[in-house]
């Protein structure tokens, strides 16, 4: 590691004036931005940089020159600037970039003329810019689908159709909703990032969702209908004789549209539930009922 | 993604009277969409090496004048060479 003083090419006596005009006769030369093809530059202005914010400081400079601290150790960390050059770069469409500087080369007849009239042309119908939004839906819109507003930052609003079945995190492209473009070239697009509010009712897995639906004993043992909640409406269940906590029932085609056609299903997981207070007449029918002792264990291993 | 007028504000701690006079020189021609100004990341960027060119580097305002302009022309050219060699690589394969 050199030290700071070799970096900005100044004596260990220089005086505070002299350190800042040896940096900013370097720092102009190697100014990423400056230098926008020099990889090497950058290395290079990092290095001046650091030894500049070593010396600059007073105290940090007394404290080196005591040997206190080493030329690296003072430097921080820099920080991480997105220089100009990155987005000025041929790959990001510059706005900026400016064709004055070889437009005489544009007016011949030949082949490289042809080619730098072409690419210019190119520029001026430049597409506009995609936009990114974030928009969050109920759990059962997601599955049925609905129209939702987009407020956007410049106060207009867009109107968005959430697909059926779409998921949580799924990018929608409005085409043409984007930042405008130039000359010919058409707006940019729109993509919205939907991210769906989980219904504490229901929990879905692919096209398939689970719903967990209390039952009376008297429905457990002796079976009856029950009103089942779908993300498309109450639904009523026929729900068989001597059903169990955790039965699992299929609504078939209450689920999820498919890709290609069709629905997921939907389960039914039945939960039996005793009434809420204590009820003397079930006390003594379970009390006096034969086979009260029978044991819901039975089979386990642990 | 694009910052509105008072988010780049907020984000790049410049005062209105500056960033009005950068706007009004045409250092910084933001997007406009019904009637709003939109910083883009290449704004932003700009924004940071025309603030380093004044207090780094103890350029005035012409001085930044003529950089920028420069600047606008090289990548201009920078742009032009980059998408000949893109035409040169297509019509090799």
């Amino acid at each position: 590691m050199r030290s700071p003083y070799e970096v900005l090419g100044v004596a260990a006596t220089a005086s505070a004036a002299e350190i800042q005009s040896a940096y900013r006769k370097l720092a102009k030369k190697l100014h990423p931005d400056l230098n926008p093809g020099d990889k090497a530059a950058e290395e290079r202005f990092k290095e001046v940089a650091g030894a500049y914010d070593l010396l600059s400081d007073a105290d940090k400079r007394k404290r080196f020159d005591a040997g206190e601290i080493d030329a690296s150790g003072a430097e921080k960390p820099p920080p991480q600037q997105h220089y100009y050059r990155h987005y000025a770069g041929a790959d990001h469409g510059n706005p900026y970039a400016d064709v004055s500087g070889y437009a005489d080369f544009m007016d011949g007849e030949d082949a490289f003329a042809e080619l730098l009239r072409r690419s210019q042309q190119a520029r001026a119908n430049r597409r506009g810019q995609d936009l990114h939004y974030h928009l969050t839906v109920d759990f059962v819109d997601s599955i049925t689908g609905a129209t939702k507003r987009l407020n956007l930052p410049d106060g207009s609003t867009i109107d968005v159709t959430i697909p059926p079945g779409l998921v949580d995190g799924q990018t929608l492209r409005l085409k043409g909703k984007g930042a405008p473009g130039t000359g010919k070239g058409g707006a940019g697009d729109a993509l919205i990032e939907v991210e769906v509010r989980p219904d504490r009712r229901f929990t879905r897995a692919g096209d398939d969702i689970t719903i967990e639906v209390p039952i009376s004993l008297t429905q457990a043992v002796l079976g009856g209908e029950v009103r089942v909640p779908t993300p498309t409406g109450e639904v009523s269940m026929r729900v068989p004789k001597g059903a169990n906590t955790d039965t699992k029932l299929r609504l078939r085609g209450k689920g999820a549209p498919r890709r290609g056609g069709g629905h997921g299903d939907q389960f039914v997981s039945l939960k039996v539930m005793l009434p809420k207070a204590p009820d003397p007449e079930l006390e003594a029918f379970v009390a006096g009922w034969k086979d009260k002792d029978y044991d819901p264990r039975e089979g386990r291993t642990s | 993604m694009t910052m509105t007028k008072q988010e780049f504000l907020t984000s790049s701690g410049l005062k209105v009277k500056v960033l009005e006079f950068w706007l009004e020189q045409r250092w910084l021609v933001p997007q406009e969409a019904a009637g709003e100004l939109h910083f883009r990341d290449i704004d932003v960027a700009r924004a940071q090496l025309i603030r380093q060119l004044k207090d780094d580097f103890g350029a005035n305002d012409a001085g930044i004048d003529v950089i920028l302009h420069l600047m606008d022309q090289l990548h201009g050219v920078r742009q032009a060479l980059a998408e000949l060699r893109e035409e040169a690589r297509r019509d090799r394969s």
